[in-house]
């Protein structure tokens, strides 16, 4: 039997209301130092101008469980509140595999993306959708249990006979010490997977390639894969990102378990939580600044590529919240999407 | 006169072969005490099952260091003949087979590199890396039924050796990436944005800066309230006293090892708009700064050049009424003193989110920035 321990250690990362004021009063004082002229308490509380995305741009994003469930309404509850959401004939559904709306029963946990012109309609809903993205720890049969790092408890992950073949055409190697990023239905803590969040690299944890070294500055814009996470300690429909190369004094460099010596990851500059991001869904063209809210560390150890539209360069650079993947244009049973992160602002 | 030089050619072979298998093993086995594993230089290995691999790479190295040796010792008069032509011809044998997994290799893990000299470069395997290993199964082929090696005579000899050795060197240099490699890294330089430097070298820094001897007087805290980094900048936040005012100072420091470029600004805690700084800011030295300074990581006390003949400083326009308070030492509880920018490295951090302990008859806590993070339902 596999022993899923939760005991994740904390480090710098957005774990509430102290880590969000914590990052806006960095931008703060950050532009303190550097626009003394300016007026930066304005710059810094006020949204719009520090350029989070400003409303009527972007799909919103409601999650919550479903209380009721008809053709043409659905109710969901987060909390004491509920929400009505107008289905339409044009709204569609996910729960382990493409379904009709009304097919959601109560109780199912729901992920709703609004029609971004017509509020309160739904466009697109996923339930029960979960990510397990890590490395293989143990393995007993088709159960694995997956360290997501340092930042998140472990994972039990199930792969149910129906789903085993496209599992295993890209992951074949489902061993201990391997990386293993699935998308399936959350069911009482365990994850069952249904589909493939990307092809495995190659190389166990241990053995990743050394990155090419990198001449004179950074560019500041940096192509790659984006991918989503699901939250752990992170208030719903934060429009957030965690990152790579989160600044390893803040003591969430990664150290996967089992790996002799430390991993070589890709090499990205070194930010901190609440550093601004512009992003890019390179698919569709949508953008938006968006601030560091955890470290990704584990996605430092996927030197894969995302396909959504055409080939993206290698390595991950973003791995957004859901809400923050969905206003970008991002379809969570997709898994990534082409992207570009703009640093410095 | 063209088969002595044919002759000396060959014999210039087995030299020079012992030296590049020798000093093949020897950045593999420098590789293995780097990295801790034997397994890591991946190389034609690649080609066979994980658990296949690492008895692989011992076999292939300890064969490589048993023909290097070989070479050497029977390259005079000692196992003249068969023995001689033996490892001779074994060493043959191991270039044309790694020049046949090169070429498997190229094919079935085009992104691998060749593993050659302990991996030091990861430069996927091309028709010059192919062509060295080719060119050194032919060198070996040579080298088979030759006499036994005599020292060469001073003067002509050794100079024509010479010249042969230098040749040989440079066809092989040319057809090695690891030697492009290695002078790309003599010459490299980290950019900042990906160079590690702990928080403690930036506040030694900071410490040893001149903006620190300026702004310091109105530091009421040894701890730094934050801490983050940012590309190739490093934030440093302390709490101040600005007459009756809370007050931030923060520094932003080039993450440079020497003397790096500092800028500061005060903030006023409660509004954030930017404060002037108060003449002669630095003249005024905490007394605990200069009873404590080992805490700050300082090895010995800090004292200003001036601060001897100094006079207290004061806000630039001061309220009427309002003291400068004396300088107090904060009281820290304990347990803050672990915050995430002190992952064991001793480096004094106090964390935002746990209250601080607060003289009651202190100003009001100073009114923390809203809470601005985006959220979908905002859109």
């Amino acid at each position: 039997m596999l022993d899923v321990r939760r005991d994740h250690r904390c480090c710098d990362r957005f774990a509430g209301t102290s880590t969000a004021m914590r990052a806006s009063r960095r931008r703060l004082l950050k532009a303190a130092v550097f626009q003394p002229h300016g007026t930066p308490g304005d710059s810094a509380a006020d949204p719009a101008a520090a350029g989070f995305p400003v409303p009527g741009t972007l799909p919103r994003v409601l999650t919550g469980i479903v209380h009721d469930i008809s053709p043409h309404v659905l109710v969901i509850g987060n909390g004491a509140s509920q929400t009505r959401i107008t289905l339409t004939a044009a709204a569609t559904a996910w729960r382990g595999s493409s379904l009709d709306p009304a097919g959601l029963r109560p109780g199912d946990h729901a992920v709703v993306r609004l029609h971004p012109s017509r509020r309160r309609v739904a466009d697109r809903i996923w339930a029960n959708i979960g990510r397990v993205t890590g490395v293989i720890i143990e393995r007993d049969a088709d159960d694995l249990l997956v360290d997501e790092g340092k930042t998140k408890p472990r994972q039990l992950v199930t792969i149910p006979s129906s789903a085993r073949g496209r599992i295993r055409v890209r992951f074949p190697s489902l061993e201990p010490g391997f990386l293993i990023d699935v998308i399936g239905l959350r069911r009482a803590g365990v994850l069952e997977a249904r589909i493939p969040g990307t092809s495995q690299p190659a190389y166990p944890v241990d053995r990743i390639p050394a990155p090419a070294m990198v001449s004179g500055h950074v560019p500041s814009a940096i192509s790659g894969s984006a991918t989503w996470h699901e939250p752990v300690e992170e208030p719903g429909g934060l429009l957030g990102v965690s990152y790579p190369a989160i600044d390893p004094e803040a003591g969430c460099a990664e150290d996967p378990v089992g790996s002799r010596p430390a991993p070589r990851f890709a090499r990205m500059p070194y930010l901190a939580i609440g550093s601004l991001l512009l992003i890019r869904n390179d698919c569709t063209g949508d953008s938006c600044m968006l601030p560091v809210t955890g470290c990704a560390a584990i996605a430092r150890l996927f030197n894969d590529r995302c396909v959504t539209c055409g080939t993206s360069p290698r390595g991950r650079v973003a791995d957004l919240t859901q809400a923050g993947f969905i206003a970008l244009g991002g379809e969570l049973d997709k898994g990534c999407f082409n992207a570009t992160i703009t640093i410095g602002h | 006169m063209l088969g002595h030089v044919v002759l000396e050619v060959r014999e210039a072979q087995v030299p020079l072969l012992s030296v590049m298998i020798l000093g093949g093993c020897t950045a593999k086995l420098a590789r293995v005490l780097r990295v801790g594993s034997l397994d890591a230089g991946l190389g034609p290995t690649a080609l066979f099952p994980l658990r296949l691999r690492r008895p692989v790479a011992i076999v292939t190295c300890a064969v490589e260091f048993g023909c290097a040796i070989g070479l050497i010792v029977t390259a005079g008069r000692l196992g003249r003949g068969e023995v001689a032509n033996s490892v001779r011809l074994v060493t043959s044998l191991l270039f044309l087979v790694a020049t046949c997994a090169l070429l498997e290799l190229r094919t079935s893990r085009p992104d691998a590199g060749c593993g050659c000299f302990g991996d030091f470069s990861t430069t996927p395997v091309s028709r010059r890396t192919l062509t060295r290993s080719a060119f050194f199964a032919a060198a070996a082929l040579a080298t088979i039924g030759l006499p036994p090696l005599q020292a060469p005579h001073p003067s002509l000899d050794a100079a024509r050796l010479l010249g042969i050795f230098a040749v040989e060197f440079l066809v092989i240099a040319a057809l090695s990436p690891e030697v492009g490699e290695a002078l790309v890294r003599l010459g490299y330089t980290e950019p900042c944005e990906l160079r590690r430097l702990p928080a403690v070298r930036t506040l030694t820094a900071l410490r040893r800066s001149g903006q620190w001897r300026r702004r310091s007087g109105l530091i009421t805290s040894e701890l730094p309230a934050d801490m983050w980094r940012e590309l190739c900048w490093r934030y440093v936040v302390f709490p101040a006293r600005l007459g009756d005012r809370e007050a931030e100072i923060v520094f932003a420091v080039y993450l440079r090892p020497h003397r790096p470029v500092i800028h500061a600004a005060l903030v006023d805690s409660e509004t954030g708009d930017v404060l002037p700084w108060p003449a002669a800011a630095g003249h005024r030295v905490p007394r605990w700064l200069l009873v404590s300074g080992h805490a700050l990581g300082l090895r010995r006390p800090f004292r200003p050049r001036r601060a001897s003949r100094a006079r207290p400083a004061r806000p630039a326009a001061p309220r009427p009424g309002n003291r400068l308070p004396a300088p107090r030492r904060p009281q820290v509880p304990a347990g803050l003193l672990a915050a995430p920018t002190d992952p064991g490295r001793g480096i004094p951090a106090l964390r935002m989110d746990s209250p601080p302990h607060r003289d009651p008859n202190s100003a009001p806590p100073p009114r923390p920035p809203r809470d601005d993070m985006p959220f979908s339902r905002d859109l």
